[in-house]
């Protein structure tokens, strides 16, 4: 039976440091949650504390509604899955799953059909009299993923365990991880740097900067409706085009386009646009600008388009699917409508219109 | 610099031929290095297992024994104290090696697994003494034992080796530790396993090639030393084979055959350990470059 995290005012500081900032956040129950920022933000840190291989400089954490602050990892219910994997190589496999139960005084007998029975669920039965050394990455981050499961624990927490993986690896991993969860009622916290992981497989998402968290809500309103430029840039490939503009009034200019702009932003000096690339339409918009084609990548179905502003010099990324006249070099004319923008201040904080139009996709 | 021009992939000469150089000079070097080892070896080994008679028959040294014999070995064992001698190098020597790679192995797991202040400059001082001559040693290390009422007992001559040895072998045990990524012990911690538990079932078995070659090197120190126990042991019944063979070449019964049938004792063990424990060594000494 899984259950809810709960994190409030944790900070870690590393001397002068400070890898988290003050998380207050609340994980719910069998929910997979995922930590994801660029690299540097405090991700891993934060998932160690919730482990207790990291004690929190202030902040408490309770898990269930019982307080674990002060609880060493061993005390916690709680698995975890390395991003080195850490397999044990003096270890045939079946000892490397079984080392946990070994631990806790679980008889042969049942360690072993217990290890079989994870074996055969990550598909790795065959391997399991093997050493590590002898398997490959992908079933060794199976094994790994083994051991952490079979002592069916309440929360599972996993540090990046793709990262050392191949794209294809990635994906079979990812399904596997998102039935696990399914099948094994837990609370999964996932870290990962990869946003392309963290939209997929989570059912909330936060996007964590410079210690701290930015923005906690699913992947669809991460997605829709970022509460920063950051976030926006983060989440999303390609990533989101932001224009710099300068504000006259109520309207802000930039290269060729004027753009009304809502009472909220009438006292910034400058505001910053950004645009999805899949909201862009070749040929204008409400607010139409000209670019120059630089490269154009095919992905299948759909085609990016790499562009720089005629005036502004600014790369623009732009996601259509039919290109069949266009040519590297060509300028050209691309729009968006106004509700398909989002408006942040200079710093990056986002603007929001005073009607509550955004939240609705 | 002559890379671009004679060696390395492009050069004047084909890579086969430099190729078939290299392992010619890697060869001749390889013989002369083993002639240049050997020569003293055989020489040891030939006067050992002669019989006097046999040994300068002639007026030279005969080089290739027309007859083996152990006489040299039966008279060091019937009228000298050769076998006590051993006994006690064994002992002092056990002793020391158990002593120094347990003292190497419980501060290098500490040195790389806790926050201690001054890390550092302990792991300095620790590498700086091992600079300092023993003999330097060996006089504070005299005062220190008389003042305890150590002197003359197998353990000041066990503890005085082992300040020799353990310098050493604590850096090699915390360069090795190193090496072993402490999320193995993090991922042990998580499933339950208390920090001994975790250090018993993950790290001392993965840390194995770095004690054993510890425990190579602190028998080498404690097997072959002389000053130390020379200072601190003056009653001949405690004395190990290199202060006792001292003794021992002194009586006047004891020629070349003795001395070097003495020598051969002697160095059979350091022989033993080096050909079943050599894997080892060189693993430990490549600290997981290898």
């Amino acid at each position: 039976m899984g259950k809810t995290i709960t994190l409030d005012g944790i900070t870690k500081e590393f001397g002068s440091i400070v890898a988290v900032n003050d998380v207050s956040l609340t994980i719910p129950k069998n929910e997979f949650v995922t930590l994801v920022g660029p690299s540097g933000s405090g991700k891993t840190t934060l998932l160690r504390v919730i482990s207790g291989l990291e004690t929190p400089t202030s902040g408490r954490i309770t898990i269930g509604d019982k307080d674990v602050t002060d609880e060493t990892p061993q005390d916690r219910p709680l698995s975890m899955v390395f991003q080195n994997i850490a397999l044990y190589p003096h270890m045939s496999c079946r000892e490397n799953i079984n080392y946990g139960l070994k631990i806790h005084g679980v008889p042969t007998d049942e360690r072993n059909e217990r290890a079989e029975e994870a074996a055969r669920s990550l598909q790795i039965a065959d391997q399991l009299d093997k050493n590590p050394s002898e398997l490959s990455g992908g079933q060794q981050q199976r094994v790994a993923l083994g051991r952490a499961f079979v002592e069916d624990p309440e929360i599972l927490l996993l540090d990046e365990p793709m990262s050392d993986l191949d794209a294809k690896l990635k994906e079979e991993l990812r399904v596997e991880f998102q039935r696990l969860h399914r099948e094994l009622d837990a609370t999964f916290v996932y870290v990962t740097h990869d946003q392309n992981e963290a939209m997929t497989m989570s059912d909330k998402i936060a996007v964590m900067r410079s210690g701290s968290v930015e923005q906690f809500d699913t992947p669809e309103t991460i997605f829709h409706d970022p509460v920063s430029e950051h976030v926006a840039t983060f989440i999303g490939t390609p990533s989101t085009n932001v224009l710099d503009c300068e504000v006259d009034g109520d309207v802000a200019r930039t290269e060729s386009a004027a753009i009304q702009l809502p009472e909220t932003a009438s006292n910034e000096d400058r505001v910053r646009v950004g645009i999805r690339p899949q909201y862009l339409s070749v040929g204008g918009g409400e607010i139409a600008f000209d670019v120059a084609i630089d490269v154009i990548e095919p992905l299948g179905i759909d085609y990016v388009v790499h562009t720089t502003t005629v005036e502004g010099d600014k790369e623009v990324n732009v996601v259509t699917e039919e290109v069949s006249d266009l040519e590297p070099g060509d300028t050209i004319t691309v729009g968006v409508s106004l509700e398909n923008i989002y408006l942040f201040t200079a710093d990056g904080q986002r603007i929001r219109a005073p009607t509550a139009r955004q939240t609705e996709v | 610099m002559f890379e671009r021009v004679l060696g390395g992939p492009g050069g004047l000469i084909p890579n086969a031929v430099q190729k078939r150089v290299w392992n010619v000079a890697l060869y001749v070097i390889a013989l002369l290095v083993v002639i240049f080892v050997l020569t003293p070896l055989y020489l040891m080994i030939v006067v050992a297992v002669q019989s006097p008679e046999t040994l300068f028959s002639g007026g030279q040294l005969t080089l290739i024994p027309p007859k083996l014999s152990l006489d040299n070995f039966r008279t060091l064992i019937e009228q000298t104290p050769t076998v006590s001698y051993f006994v006690n190098s064994v002992i002092i020597t056990g002793s020391s090696v158990f002593l120094s790679t347990a003292l190497a192995v419980i501060s290098g797991y500490s040195l790389t697994r806790f926050d201690l202040t001054g890390k550092s400059i302990i792991a300095r001082i620790v590498l700086f003494s091992y600079m300092i001559s023993p003999i330097v040693l060996a006089i504070p290390l005299y005062v220190i034992f008389f003042r305890l009422g150590l002197l003359n007992q197998y353990i000041s001559a066990i503890l005085a080796v082992t300040a020799i040895s353990a310098p050493f072998s604590i850096w090699l045990m915390w360069q090795y530790f190193q090496n072993i990524p402490i999320a193995y012990e993090e991922s042990a911690w998580t499933r339950g396993a208390s920090r001994w538990r975790a250090a018993r079932d993950i790290v001392l078995p993965l840390a194995r090639p770095g004690y054993i070659s510890v425990a190579i090197f602190a028998f080498a120190v404690a097997w072959n030393d002389y000053t130390m126990v020379r200072i601190v042991l003056n009653d001949q019944a405690l004395y190990p084979l290199t202060v006792g063979s001292e003794l021992i070449f002194q009586e006047v019964f004891v020629g070349w055959g003795e001395q070097m049938s003495m020598m051969l004792i002697m160095s059979f063990p350091p022989f033993l350990v080096a050909a079943f424990l050599q894997n080892y060594l060189l693993q430990g000494f490549n600290l997981g470059h290898g």
